[in-house]
């Protein structure tokens, strides 16, 4: 991952010795400008990408996050917080036209307006075929690729746990929490504290966040009340509409649109000498959106709820439906709605167009507006204006800015925090003059809480370590009893997603889907000769051999180191039975080895020569040939009293107890090589004992 | 060292009576459904009240009365006051069902258990939960984790999971696993090894057909009937399977285009469709997905009338035509109603979806061969006028003081009449008449086969399986001069036989039902006429399993799957449970318990547990092999503390201690054999091993099958000549297998 610019790593104070594992958040869109929301994130191997959204002021490749900072098939999962185009639009080209092969989620409602409002943009956006990100038939895939998550509900992907949270902002914004490993993130995307006629307050997470990444759309302003920010919205229109002018409402299809028509078609209602001048919401998606808004009240407030028992609100009684410019009758007064917000093309800016060298016209931006778009160049009042067919035109009509775009304001933002008082913020989705004002104000706000505020620019990563403690739970016959301090515990450990559990393994079956096997083996061999001329050779090799009563296994048996039973199956084979694992394999690929050597040997060797030597004939032939190599070793070697032996090198020098293998000497290295070499070579001299594995 | 957790029956085990459970975990009391019957019995509450103070939450499962049915009169009555968790469509659902109730209640009968006011405060404390949600619990529950996950069954529809410290007990009753039209198949599967699994044993018995035959011959029924020219009705559940058998016949009217009206007729029929359109998140997947790419609510019903009073329907032209009415037992609400009007005429059909519950008119007409002539008692909520009214008002006072006394007095009158009616109606003396059912031939004399079911006696009905609580019907009525009393029963039947048949047909045209419903809002004084009369049997009468629960073989597959380390078996008739206990006993796990009402069982699992930290230092030497979702390596530590005074685990000082080694896989030796075939070794089958090139076998011995908490140890038995294959077979076999 490269990252632009100075990189910005901060450390959490405990995890100053030991690094931890690095956390790394870097914005592909959204940082430090508002538009093609897309936050990278990447923890202990797993990776995670909050939003897929597209610059609303360029078009095609331009207006994608950079996607080209990061492998898109190394993401585990793609997480969708509304259906905004700036939230969501690069989603159906991340999907198709990239090695991404994670999974998607959004919510039900968001799901199923992107679809809508996705096919809008395609045919909306005026942009020739090379430009084009992703045709009709891409968004169609697309949908099936998304799978939906309900608020609230926990899902688990490769050890990701996530869930969300109501945002408010527009119907079914989601606000993701996610839990890698203990260290829990909180990305908001857009959000909004305040209730307004159809949309819950975001909720405040009951966990804190160990990061929160934050939207700063509107930095350090704060809104209007909102009935005073409604009044100004129904006055304007309202004296507008009275002076016989026109009034253009620049408005995103769907999401605040819907609040808006709710606050009109209620202000129509009360206002019965308004009835003669019509309202037109001109958008194709106006009636498709409909059963959407029907279907998920569920997701609105109670308000909304309470009315829909008894009748539609979204059923307007005062706002008639257009379809395009060509069906609109300009005779007199109206008030048309119109997308997209920013006036960038379509229906809004043919409007526009029609209507902004009039004074008696008015134009309310109801919502954000993005730097770069047309809105955004009206609000400062220029004298004239670019008109779509390259003309100039003076600006005579009036531009109302009364914002309800549902992002939190600095009053929300700031109480928001509070309560969760993450430890870490990270700031996105917002301008970079009013991120920086924000977050002077923030660290000024959480001076003394030891918070740390980022607001990186776009491709520029956030590194951060957390030191995430491990917990493991020792269950059944492992933990019988609980240890005490300097005890020993041995066992499996079974990690599952970031869970860890110890177990015997004889639990395994019982408390995790794997089961234990044992592998017997029986082979047998080719062999001719005495079976006994075997076992004495055993004997040579390996301290335990015992003989097994014959009414056990009917034929001469013994069995090898306590592991590998040798019978003697017949005149011409032998055979080898064991259980499997590491060191009895070993054992009897040597007993395989020593009877192929006694096949081959055969004709030379006389059994009864070699036959049998006393315990005092192998003991002093051993010390003979420990005497020996001690000598080729280290040259000097005498023997002492009490069946020592005397070393001495370079003046060192050692003395060696044959018994008990201690080693005396003034000299540390000398001592510690004598006891070394004392010891290898007993151990090549003597059998291997039973108890050595 | 465990959770302790005990489960106490209130209600519903060894039979088909409602559910109600007490599950105590570390001394939190949990009630997981609160579950009436159709006879709102309160002898079925006794041992609820006795505990219901000391509850400190209610989980319900499902949106129907058997599951949620004594919510409302708990919380008045019971001293419930615990607050109430479910999810959107159970608090919702189960809202309107239990207004149902009480509207088809309160029409013909003075229904006091509970009123509409009661039903509101008690659904008021209920607090909605999503799919996978993981709700913590606080104050006197702290650690608690309680989480609904999907059921089948019912929309909304639960398996609840409640955690502490790791374990898990999970209660699953009524799920079903098949995916069906309306909902998806339940995530039960996907839990595996819960330390206590709650469960029922209803459908321990039963098979099912598959659902493409059953719905086809559902279908053929319905449409025979039609063509026929009769009337199809369903007595269907208020919320619940109701949807399911719309969405069928929804789309099969539209793929033929047919034009029969069908009606669905409940006193909440519109506002249940309202909310259910906008539960299309809890429903399948593919309900969901034509949404998203069509935006057509699978519940904008083209082809079936919502109805929420009877006159509406009595002013559809005559002509075949299907109607789901609610209560599906037919005691009470509109499918008694039109069934008593309908029965008569052998052109009819009545198709119950479910089996009836215990001792309810629908389960007397689902014997078999199905009973000839039922007694019914219908009643009529009608307003009191001139001098009625004016005594009425003089002497309410006097009336609510004596009201008690006589209900108390007429209680035991109509245990008497019930018990009676019920027992001709189950008599197996039916049988024997030589008379074939009614729904195949009509043909038949009915007073020869009324005699039979007259007479009297106590025989146990056929269909009970089970000891049942003496049922009361509240229909006796009263008014001003006493209980009102039907001269027609205390004629000779014989002679007024005809005339009572015919009397039903007078009755149902009175044109009072709109009025009625009226009434019960407002508080004009009414009264309530009821009279007995006997209902010749003559339509067809047909049983068909729409209930949307697993059946016998797949809850035995799912229980073995689930495999959890104790089980406990509710709610079935006591055949069917003590079945599933032997099976379970066998092939499931060693701890299965069925306990009785009121026997308090302990389940606390005998685990052993405790927690350490994994020091980083350990962690760093810890190699992981994967295998599936685990991962899975072998730990040396030694035992130390941390600052905070947990355990951790350190890395060993000395060197580690030997330990066996583990083969820690699964192999079936039918993938072995493919490998070994893509490793070019000639491999084949015979007598039970498996043959690896020319020499080798592999066998494996005591086959891992269930037993006794899941599988044992496999044992594999490899053997061979020494030659150069026996070792690379055993490469590969080790291959599979990781060692530790």
């Amino acid at each position: 991952m490269a990252s632009t610019g100075p990189s910005q790593s901060l450390k959490r104070p405990d995890s100053s010795l030991t690094r931890g594992d690095q956390l790394i958040i870097t914005p592909l869109g959204a940082g430090n400008e508002v538009g093609r929301s897309c936050v990278y994130m990447s923890y202990k191997g797993k990776t995670i990408l909050f939003d897929c959204g597209i610059h609303p002021a360029y078009s095609g490749m331009a207006a994608l996050p950079y996607f080209d900072e990061i492998d898109p098939s190394t993401i585990d999962v793609l997480l969708v917080t509304h259906f905004h185009l700036d939230h969501a639009a690069s989603l159906p080209y991340f999907l198709e036209k990239t090695t991404f092969k994670g999974r998607v989620f959004m919510t039900h409602a968001t799901k199923a307006i992107y679809k809508l409002l996705l096919s809008d943009y395609v045919k909306v956006s005026k942009v020739s075929v090379e430009d084009m990100l992703y045709d009709e038939q891409d968004i169609l895939r697309s949908m099936d690729k998304i799978e939906v998550i309900d608020f609230h509900q926990t899902l688990e992907v490769n050890g990701i746990r996530f869930w969300c949270y109501t945002a408010g902002h527009v119907l079914g914004a989601a606000m993701f929490m996610v839990d890698i490993a203990g260290v829990r993130v909180l990305y908001t995307g857009d959000y909004s504290r305040e209730e307004d006629r159809h949309l819950r307050a975001a909720e405040i997470p009951q966990f804190c966040p160990d990061i929160c990444i934050i939207e700063s759309t509107y930095g350090v302003q704060l809104h209007q009340p909102r009935h005073v920010r409604e009044k100004r919205f129904t006055d304007v229109i309202h004296s507008t509409i009275s002076q016989g002018g026109r009034v253009l409402i620049p408005a995103y299809a769907l999401g605040r649109a819907q609040e808006l028509l709710l606050i009109l078609d209620e202000y129509w209602s009360n206002h019965p000498e308004l009835h003669n001048f019509p309202i037109y919401y001109a958008s194709p998606l106006a009636k498709r959106c409909m059963a959407v808004y029907q279907t998920y009240i569920n997701s609105m407030n109670e308000r909304i709820r309470n009315q829909f028992a008894n009748s539609n609100p979204f059923d307007f009684k005062h706002i008639s439906p257009l379809k395009s410019i060509e069906n609109f009758n300009d005779v007199g007064p109206s008030v048309v709605m119109a997308s997209p917000g920013g006036l960038q093309s379509g229906l809004s800016r043919q409007l526009f167009d029609m209507w902004c060298s009039d004074k008696k016209n008015a134009c309310v931006l109801p919502g954000y507006v993005v730097g770069g778009t047309l809105a955004k160049t009206i609000i400062n009042e220029p004298k004239e204006v670019t008109l779509m067919n390259g003309l100039t035109a003076p600006l005579n009509m009036q531009v109302h800015y009364i914002s309800f775009s549902a992002h939190a304001d600095f009053a929300q933002t700031s109480t928001f925090l509070k309560e969760l008082m993450p430890p870490n913020i990270i700031l996105v989705h917002g301008e970079a003059n009013e991120m920086g004002r924000l977050k002077q104000k923030l660290i000024t706000q959480f001076a003394d809480c030891n918070t740390k505020i980022i607001s990186p620019k776009n491709c520029q990563s956030v590194e951060m370590y957390f030191n995430s403690e491990k917990m493991a739970k020792t269950i059944g016959r492992l933990a019988e009893k609980t240890p005490e301090v300097g005890e020993t515990v041995s066992g499996l450990l079974v990690k599952k997603g970031f869970t860890y559990q110890i177990m015997a393994p004889d639990d395994l079956h019982v408390f995790s889907q794997l089961s234990t096997a044992n592998v017997t083996q029986r082979i047998t061999i080719p062999y001719t000769g005495a079976f006994g001329v075997i076992k004495h050779r055993l004997k040579q090799i390996y301290e335990s051999v015992e003989s097994l009563p014959d009414e056990e296994s009917e034929v001469p048996a013994f069995q090898v180191h306590e592991r590998v039973t040798v019978k003697h199956e017949s005149e011409k084979h032998i055979s080898l039975h064991w259980t499997s694992d590491p060191i009895s394999d070993m054992v009897s690929d040597s007993i395989v080895a020593l009877v192929l050597n006694i096949s081959l040997e055969i004709p030379r060797v006389v059994v009864e020569s070699e036959a049998i030597k006393t315990e005092e004939e192998n003991g002093k032939k051993a010390e003979k040939v420990i005497h020996a190599l001690l000598v080729s070793l280290f040259g000097d070697v005498k023997l002492g009293g009490n069946g020592n032996l005397v070393i001495s090198v370079d003046g060192n020098v050692a003395h060696l107890d044959k018994q008990s293998g201690n080693v005396e000497s003034e000299n540390e290295g000398l001592k510690e090589r004598v006891r070394v070499a004392f010891q290898r070579i007993q151990n090549a001299v003597k059998p291997i004992p039973a108890s050595v594995s | 060292m465990g959770t302790s957790v005990q489960v106490t029956p209130l209600c519903g085990v060894y039979n088909e009576n409602p559910l109600s459970y007490l599950v105590s975990i570390d001394g939190f009391n949990f009630l997981v459904d609160c579950g009436w019957n159709d006879h709102f019995d309160p002898s079925f509450l006794q041992p609820l009240a006795r505990v219901a103070s000391t509850i400190d939450a209610v989980l319900l499962s499902h949106p129907d009365t058997l599951h949620l049915g004594a919510l409302p009169y708990a919380m008045k009555q019971l001293g419930l006051s615990a607050p109430v968790y479910s999810t959107e469509p159970v608090y919702r659902l189960g809202l309107l069902t239990m207004y149902d109730q009480y509207l088809s209640r309160k029409q013909v009968s003075e229904f006091d258990l509970f009123t509409l006011d009661d039903i509101d405060s008690a659904f008021q404390n209920v607090t909605r939960l999503t799919y996978s949600q993981n709700y913590h619990l606080f104050g006197k529950g702290e650690g608690i984790v309680i989480a609904p996950h999907v059921a089948g069954h019912l929309l909304g529809g639960t398996v609840w999971k409640i955690t502490k410290d790791g374990e898990d007990v999970i209660y699953a009753v009524d799920f079903n696993h098949r995916k069906e039209r309306l909902l998806n198949g339940t995530v039960l599967e996907s839990f595996v090894r819960p330390a206590v699994l709650i469960t029922d044993a209803y459908n321990a018995l039963n098979n099912q057909p598959s659902r493409r035959q059953r719905d086809q011959e559902f279908l053929d029924v319905i449409l025979k009937t039609l063509r026929g020219d009769g009337n199809v009705l369903l007595p269907v559940d208020t919320a619940g399977r109701v949807l399911e058998l719309m969405l069928i016949l929804e789309q099969y009217w539209t793929q033929h285009h047919l034009n029969y009206p069908i009606f669905f007729l409940t006193y909440v029929a519109s506002s249940t469709i309202d909310y259910v359109k906008s539960f299309l998140e809890w429903m399948s997947d593919s309900i969901a997905k034509s949404f998203e790419h069509t935006r057509d609510n699978a519940f904008l019903l083209k082809h079936v009338t919502l109805l929420i009073s009877k006159s509406e329907l009595e002013k559809v032209p005559d002509g075949p035509k299907i109607v789901l009415a609610s209560m599906a037992s037919l005691e009470a609400g509109f499918s008694h109603d039109i069934f008593v009007e309908w029965a008569t005429d052998a052109k009819n059909l009545v198709l119950f979806s479910e089996r009836g519950q215990f001792a309810t008119l629908a389960r007397m007409l689902q014997a078999d061969p199905p009973p000839k002539a039922v007694k019914v008692t219908m009643s009529k909520r009608v307003p009191l006028v001139g001098e009625e009214l004016a005594a009425y008002e003089e002497e309410q006072e006097r009336i609510k003081k004596e009201e008690a006394l006589k209900a108390s007095l007429s209680k035991e009158e109509e245990m008497k009449a019930s018990r009676g009616s019920d027992n001709k109606l189950g008599d197996p003396m039916v049988i024997d008449t030589t008379t074939p059912p009614a729904s195949s031939d009509v043909a038949v004399p009915h007073v020869g086969g009324l005699r039979d079911i007259l007479i009297d006696g106590f025989v146990p009905p056929s269909t009970s399986v089970a000891p049942m609580f003496p049922f009361y019907e509240n229909s006796s009525e009263w008014d001003d001069f006493g209980e009102v009393i039907n001269p027609e029963d205390y004629v000779i039947k014989d002679e007024d036989m005809d005339q009572a048949t015919m009397q039903v047909g007078d009755d149902l045209n009175g044109k009072l039902d709109e009025g009625a419903a009226s009434l019960i809002f407002d508080t004009t004084p009414s009264k309530v006429i009821s009279n007995e009369l006997t209902v010749q049997v003559k339509c067809m009468l047909v049983y068909m399993d729409f209930e949307g629960r697993s059946d016998g073989r797949s809850i035995k597959s799912i229980l073995s799957h689930v495999a959890p380390l104790k089980l406990v078996l509710v709610h079935g008739s006591a055949e069917a449970t003590e079945h599933l206990k032997q099976h379970c006993l066998k092939h499931v796990c060693p701890h299965v318990y069925a306990p009785q009402i009121g026997e308090t069982i302990d389940v606390t699992s005998d685990l052993c547990a405790y927690k350490v930290q994994l020091s980083e230092k350990l962690m760093s030497n810890v190699l992981f092999k994967k295998l599936g979702d685990y991962e899975v390596a072998w730990v040396d530590a030694e035992v130390g503390k941390t600052e905070s005074g947990s355990l951790s685990l350190l890395p060993l000082s000395t060197p580690p201690p030997s330990h066996d080694t583990v083969f820690v896989g699964d192999i079936k030796m039918a993938d072995f054999k493919q490998f070994l075939a893509s490793k070019g070794i000639q491999v084949e089958f015979s007598g039970g091993a498996l043959r690896c090139g020319e020499y080798v076998t592999l066998r494996k011995v005591g086959d891992a099958s269930q037993k006794g908490g899941g599988a044992i140890i496999q044992q594999i038995v490899m053997e061979g000549p020494l030659c150069d294959e026996y070792y690379k077979i055993r490469e590969y076999l080790y291959s599979q297998y990781y060692l530790l």
